[in-house]
């Protein structure tokens, strides 16, 4: 199967007057791929998209979207894209349904059936005027403009920030069936376990640049799991280890962090010791994450996902 | 167990709790807006005021300018009787009798948006929200709001009253009263307003409501004093008229009607805001369209429904402004030598009769009057940008052309339609009042020649949206300065070329000459050249979402 890529950026630069926004951002989806986009508030997760769907100019860097230039050619590269802003604003006099129906016009028109299906599934009144819907119902009608469109690709920028973990829900089933008809979706977020249960490939923005990016079982190998063993007798040596870290041993029972790298040879140091009990851990994509950002977590007194201060 | 429950009440000052923290919060965010709008009002009206005793230097010009000035449609326009038998005395009782009724009315747009800014406006973007949520009561914000507007009308007051110390004819006292009749006009629409904003749905509804009051106040002075009678007494403006500032009547006690219709309307305010929901207005809001109508099918569509209330205004402030105008023509005989001198050099250069000559001036200021709908139509545009709707257009299969380029074509169209709307209501009423049905024709051409100005004007705001769009105030400052080129170019000896940057001073002098049709030509050409760079500029910059 020739894979194509959707969405492409290298050294992407932004500048806000004297703030870089996005620094050398090199990003990159496949079709058919559902990609997490992870990173805080203000790393630059917007500002990523927002130059993707041609709104604001690259100061320096390339990006691509399927192929083709997202400045240039942005209202036809539109036609075969869907975008759910992370603060939906309506207008205060069009009702849900209205704007949805507009939406879906002006790329061409609305498949009926699934809009009501899609109404009623998010579980959205139409009727309402856009003043008067929540955080949530207005994400809602974003989002259901967007699924109801048939396009190739999905921009969703935190689309879950305000729903409830019912809709959350149904937001996440609507994804995996347009994943399942081979959609390419950008999923920005900083809701860990829906980045976990959707995506196969992650990036984590930090200050405009990617810092890691790659599935997420080729991320965990890079990664540290935590082991808890109960052994026969000492094992020797493993403090030493240049891939064991925070070793703890009380009596025959240690608990210690493996890089992912040095795992089997740890193991069979473990081996030779004898496992009378063994549990390894796969870090979560939340300690993952946190990593990344332990300078920062650090600086403001709190523990990184290693349990360590770093 | 009354100790812990009385933690939860809201404090000796009970539903005005927390009023002076928001008042400082409040006086903080708006000290541009009342800067500017103050500094604004006093400078043009001292501008005037230095001007004036150069005009009518003579005891006898004023006697001569009183004579003429005495007919009902003259009087509409101006203020009372009582002033024109004072004219002689001093130039201040001709500078206060043709002032207040449109200076005050501006002082009453000033109040009337600064109140809604400080209620209706705050609560829609949920602001007010977070303010409320601390322990403030439910009545502080708008008790802040109001007395915020209190002190910026006492302020505009004392600022005025110092702008015309130095006029002839006014002594500490008279400029003291001048003053404070704009401090009355203030209050009183600032308390309209803030029972408006109880009932409107939201804030433009609540603009809306207060700009119908001053409609209704402008309407009822020039009515009243027209045909010198009580109707004058109903209008808030009539009040700082009614106080013959400046003439040996003068008197204060008028200005007590206003005080008394402020302090009413507070409290019904007070009373009103306790009883509704927060965000939601007492006029209740009817559930809409599950489905867009087929014709909402395109971004210009969008557009122009989204502009529809705009559209709405222009045509009828249009249409009563032409009313207005039209039904003052028939007197323009009796009126000629009390016009400012623009319009006798008119006269005397051209062959046309006086009411042809007159038709050109009102035409003008029905232009100067439908550009505004224009610019607020482009404004629009920034709004939906800057509030983030616009977002979900940019990332349709919409060029920039179409999104945010369809609100150039909706400007142009509310301007030209607002100009066009008050053409045939100044010439239904205008030829009726003169007592001649080809005036009709006539009146309407010249309002029709105006458009290409009208054109120009609203091009260059949208450019200058494309190319600089945070400088708000910059897509204003060619129509001020066009209109007072155009309103105030004699008074204020503006050089010719000054005056020619205007594009209203081009315009065919149609009806008292025969219509030109190259200015026209040219200014269609100038307002495609600037419509041209400001749709380049819109390709090429960013948008600006939240």
């Amino acid at each position: 199967m020739l894979m194509t890529t959707v969405i492409r950026t290298e050294k992407l630069v932004k500048r806000f007057g004297h703030v870089t926004a996005l620094d050398e951002l090199d990003l990159s989806v496949d079709e058919g791929q559902t990609h997490g986009f992870l990173g805080p508030n203000g790393a630059g997760k917007s500002t990523t998209i927002r130059v993707l769907l041609g709104m604001l100019r690259a100061d320096g860097g390339t990006a691509r979207l399927f192929g083709a230039d997202p400045w240039n050619d942005a209202a036809e590269l539109h036609r075969r894209l869907a975008y759910v802003p992370g603060d939906v604003a309506l207008w205060p006099g069009l009702t849900g349904g209205e704007t949805i129906d507009v939406l879906g016009r002006l790329r061409g028109g609305i498949d009926r059936r699934k809009r009501d299906e899609l109404l009623e599934r998010f579980d959205l009144d139409p009727r309402k005027k856009g003043r008067s819907y929540s955080k949530g119902n207005r994400q809602k009608v974003a989002l259901v403009a967007a699924f109801a469109a048939d396009v190739d690709l999905l921009l969703l920028d935190e689309p879950t920030s305000g729903l409830d973990p019912l809709m959350a829900a149904v937001f996440n089933e609507c994804v995996r069936e347009a994943a399942a008809r081979g959609t390419t979706v950008l999923l920005s977020s900083h809701v860990m376990s829906e980045v976990e249960q959707l995506c196969e490939r992650v990036s984590i923005i930090r200050k405009g640049a990617i810092v890691e990016s790659g599935t997420l079982a080729e991320m965990r190998h890079f990664t540290r799991s935590q082991v808890h063993a109960v052994l026969k007798k000492p094992a020797r040596g493993l403090d030493d280890h240049e891939g064991v870290h925070d070793y703890a041993a009380e009596g025959l029972e240690v608990r210690f962090q493996v890089d992912g790298t040095a795992l089997d040879d740890v193991l069979a140091q473990l081996a030779v010791a004898g496992i009378a009990s063994l549990t390894c851990e796969p870090p979560s994509l939340e300690q993952m994450f946190l990593r990344y950002y332990g300078d920062e977590l650090a600086a403001k007194g709190v523990d990184n996902g290693d349990g360590r201060r770093s | 167990m009354s100790a812990p429950s009385s933690t939860l009440r809201e404090g000796a000052l009970g539903t005005l709790a927390g009023t002076g923290k928001l008042l400082r919060f409040q006086a903080r965010r708006t000290r541009v807006y009342l800067t500017g709008w103050i500094v604004g009002l006093v400078g043009f009206n001292g501008v005037i005021a230095l001007s004036f005793p150069d005009l009518y230097p003579a005891p006898e010009d004023r006697a001569q300018l009183a004579l003429s000035s005495n007919t009902p449609a003259m009087r509409s326009m101006t203020g009372p009787v009582e002033y024109l038998d004072a004219y002689t005395d001093s130039a201040a009782v001709v500078f206060a009798h043709q002032m207040i009724l449109w200076v005050g009315a501006v002082v009453a747009v000033m109040f009337i948006m600064l109140v809604t800014r400080l209620t209706r406006s705050d609560e829609e973007t949920s602001r007010l929200e977070v303010i409320r949520s601390n322990p403030v009561g439910r009545r502080a914000d708008l008790a802040a709001a109001l007395l915020l507007a209190c002190f910026a009308a006492v302020a505009l007051g004392a600022l005025m009253a110092l702008s015309v110390i130095g006029l002839d004819g006014f002594d500490a006292g008279d400029a003291a009263l001048y003053g404070l009749l704009y401090t009355a006009i203030g209050i009183v629409f600032a308390a309209i307003t803030a029972v408006a904003a109880q009932f409107a749905g939201y804030a433009s509804t609540s603009n809306g409501l207060g700009f119908a009051a001053l409609g209704f106040a402008v309407l009822t002075a020039a009515v009243g004093n027209a045909q010198d009678d009580w109707t004058v007494w109903l209008s808030p403006i009539g009040w700082g008229q009614l106080t013959f500032v400046g003439t040996p009547d003068q008197r204060w006690w008028p200005l007590a009607a206003a005080a008394l219709i402020a302090v009413a309307a507070i409290a019904l305010a007070f009373a009103l805001v306790a009883r509704r929901d927060f965000g939601q207005g007492l006029m209740p809001a009817n559930p809409g369209r599950a489905e867009a109508k087929p014709g909402l099918r395109s971004v210009g569509a969008l557009t122009f429904r989204l502009v529809r209330g705009t559209l709405w205004s222009a045509l009828i402030t249009m249409v009563l402004l032409g009313a207005a105008y039209g039904s003052v023509l028939g007197s323009v005989d009796d009126m000629l030598s009390g016009m400012s001198d623009l319009e006798r050099s008119i006269l005397a250069e051209s062959g046309g009769s006086l009411e042809e000559n007159f038709a050109i001036t009102i035409a003008k200021m029905n232009a100067f009057v439908a550009t505004v709908f224009g610019l607020l139509v482009i404004g629009r545009a920034r709004t939906e940008e800057t509030g983030g709707r616009g977002e979900l257009l940019a990332a349709a299969p919409v060029s920039r052309s179409a999104w945010p380029g369809s609100y150039l074509p909706a400007a142009l169209f509310a301007a030209a339609a607002g100009a066009l709307a008050g053409g045939v209501s100044l010439g239904a009423i205008g030829s009726a009042s003169v007592g001649d049905g080809a005036f009709f024709g006539k009146l309407l051409g010249a309002a029709a020649a105006q458009i290409p100005a009208v054109w120009v004007m609203t091009a260059l705001a949208f450019a200058l949206f494309a190319w600089l769009p945070r400088a708000g105030w910059l897509r204003w400052l060619p129509w001020v300065y066009a209109f007072v080129a155009g309103l105030f170019g004699d008074l204020l000896d503006l050089p010719g070329a000054a005056r020619n940057a205007s594009p209203y001073e081009h315009t065919p002098q149609y009806p008292a000459h025969d219509m030109e049709w190259l200015p026209l030509i040219a200014l269609l050409a100038v307002a495609a050249a600037i419509t041209a760079i400001g749709y380049i500029g819109v390709k090429r910059r960013n948008l600006q979402f939240g």
